[in-house]
């Protein structure tokens, strides 16, 4: 390579930010799969038992063998997470913009809000079993205690985070305060509820498995539970990378989602 | 705190004429137990550059406030045109413009040119606006950049935008605090010579807080001086250059006699004068 000619001087910058591009990854790829021929050796060498921990050959196998079941058990999981995560935002939001427009309702609303996060709210899912029994609306209730805080949090952080004297300009022309919540507020405060957004999308998994664990019938943490009784540990692994596939999906399909609604973000415009 | 005693010390009441269009009589601001202002008597004549200069915490940027009725004066009265600040503002009278532009990031040039005009008049429809607005960036000389986001632009392009959403009002009045304090100063120089350019074609009143001598000769009709502790006008300057003035104007001898004589002023401003 060096024994070329520069001729052209626009290649060694491509060649330079493919190498850039694929530097970032690979270093996490190949510890990977370092760590899984290692996992797989240790296994093997030490005569591990299966079931308490199964080689990643094992658990690939098993994730073939029960495909059809898994892939069920994973719809039913997704549904979950995306009605608890939507319906956590909705609320979020509508707490958030409570506690900004309604200063009184707001001042009483906050501590209160604030004093529920202390609340182990994993500690909630049997009462919630027993209010609303086996189906969909317990997993939906407890995706909802767990993820809608950090949307309101966010969300209020960046409406008390606009300038003064952007207010100022606001109030001189007579703004009325839902002009100025909905103009100025909302809007400024969207990069941050996007960041808000992103974490809920992560607990609203979490929400999900838990919900699961405490009772279903159905699901991916439904399938962990019952294959554990079964000391079945290559399907609990099985089960658990499809809730971490999960996770990372709706992780980046929120991170497309802030692209989306805020292309303007500060993060965005940088470069 | 007792205003009445320490009004009483010996700062003399500028003249005050009929056709100013704002006048500030015996103003003062007590804010948090402290004495911001004392006893401000102002007035700015219809048509005219009127510069505020002194030390930090001369409480220039306080008295802005108050002519545009942010803050409520203690004590004293404010007019603009015959009305009460807030009154003048509900009315599109004065146009605000501070240090940071605080432009809207998810909204264009053109729409953060028109987005306070859309908020006082309701009746403009959006393309009104849009003409409004795009009217104002091009009085400003941005009327190419109307689709870029702030992001987008400079500092002192952002600025310009600022100073066309304050134009979208047709105010009467220009009430800038430190518009170009966050610009190099040779965005700076070129700012002051487009204000100076926009004032005299639109024939608006400006009054402008400035940290800088230069500035304030460059630019003004009139210059007044604060003190500090508490903020008072301690000096008035008239500055007999003649308009149109362009940078050539801080070559002449008589800018270079005005500006020393400012700087001397300023210098007697940075001390306290209590009790004087």
């Amino acid at each position: 390579m060096s024994d070329q000619p520069i001729t052209d001087l626009s290649e060694p910058r491509l060649a330079s930010s493919w190498s850039a591009a694929t530097g970032s990854w690979l270093p996490a790829v190949i510890l990977l799969l370092v760590t899984i021929v290692l996992w797989e050796a240790a296994v093997r060498i030490f005569a591990i038992s299966a079931f308490i921990v199964p080689a990643p050959s094992e658990i690939a196998k098993s994730l073939v063998a029960q495909w059809g079941t898994l892939m069920q058990a994973t719809l039913v999981t997704a549904g979950e997470i995306l009605f608890g995560f939507l319906v956590s935002v909705v609320v979020g939001i509508a707490i958030a913009l409570v506690i900004v427009r309604f200063d009184w309702l707001g001042r009483a609303l906050y501590p209160l809000v604030v004093l529920f996060q202390n609340v182990p709210k994993v500690a909630l899912a049997p009462i919630f079993i027993l209010w609303f029994g086996y189906g969909l609306a317990p997993k939906i209730g407890l995706i909802l205690v767990i993820a809608f805080f950090p949307v309101t949090l966010s969300m209020l952080a960046g409406m008390q985070s606009v300038d003064r004297s952007l207010l100022s300009l606001m109030n001189s022309v007579g703004a009325s305060p839902t002009q100025i919540l909905f103009r100025i507020r909302v809007p400024h405060s969207l990069p941050n509820l996007m960041a808000g957004t992103k974490i809920a999308a992560t607990l609203s998994v979490i929400g999900a498995i838990v919900g699961e664990f405490a009772g279903a019938s159905d699901g991916l943490g439904y399938v962990i539970q019952f294959a554990s009784t079964q000391l079945d540990t290559a399907l609990v692994f099985a089960a658990l990378l499809l809730v971490s596939v999960l996770g990372i999906a709706f992780y980046y399909a929120a991170e497309i989602l802030e692209r989306i609604v805020v292309p303007w973000a500060p993060k965005f415009s940088q470069s | 705190m007792r205003i009445e005693t320490i009004r009483a010390a010996g700062d003399k009441p500028a003249h005050i004429r009929h056709d100013d269009l704002i006048s500030a009589k015996g103003v003062s601001v007590v804010i948090a137990r402290q004495l911001i202002l004392r006893n401000i008597d102002l007035s700015v004549p219809k048509g005219s550059f009127v510069s505020l200069i002194g030390p930090s915490g001369c409480g220039k940027s306080t008295l802005l406030k108050v002519l545009a009725g942010l803050v409520q004066p203690t004590q004293g009265s404010v007019s603009i045109a015959g009305l009460a600040p807030v009154e003048a503002a509900r009315k599109r009278m004065i146009g605000l413009v501070f240090q940071d532009a605080n432009l809207l990031p998810w909204k264009n040039a053109v729409d953060n040119a028109s987005m306070l005009l859309g908020i006082a008049d309701k009746s403009l429809s959006r393309s009104d606006l849009r003409a409004r607005g795009q009217e104002m960036l091009e009085l400003v000389g941005l009327g190419d950049s109307a689709h870029k986001r702030p992001h987008e632009l400079s500092g002192g392009m952002r600025q310009r935008v600022a100073i066309a959403r304050a134009l979208a009002l047709d105010p009467a009045v220009l009430l800038m605090d430190e518009p170009f304090g966050a610009l190099d100063a040779i965005t700076r120089d070129s700012m002051g010579q487009s204000l100076l350019e926009i004032w005299q074609r639109t024939g608006k009143t400006i009054v402008l807080v400035t940290h800088s001598i230069d500035e304030a000769i460059h630019l003004s009709r009139h210059v007044h001086v604060l003190g500090i502790k508490p903020g008072r006008i301690t000096e008035s300057l008239d500055i007999a250059l003649p308009y149109p003035r362009d940078l050539s104007v801080t070559e002449d001898p008589e800018f270079v006699r005005l500006v020393v004589q400012l700087r001397t002023m300023l210098r007697f401003s940075h001390q306290p004068g209590g009790a004087s």
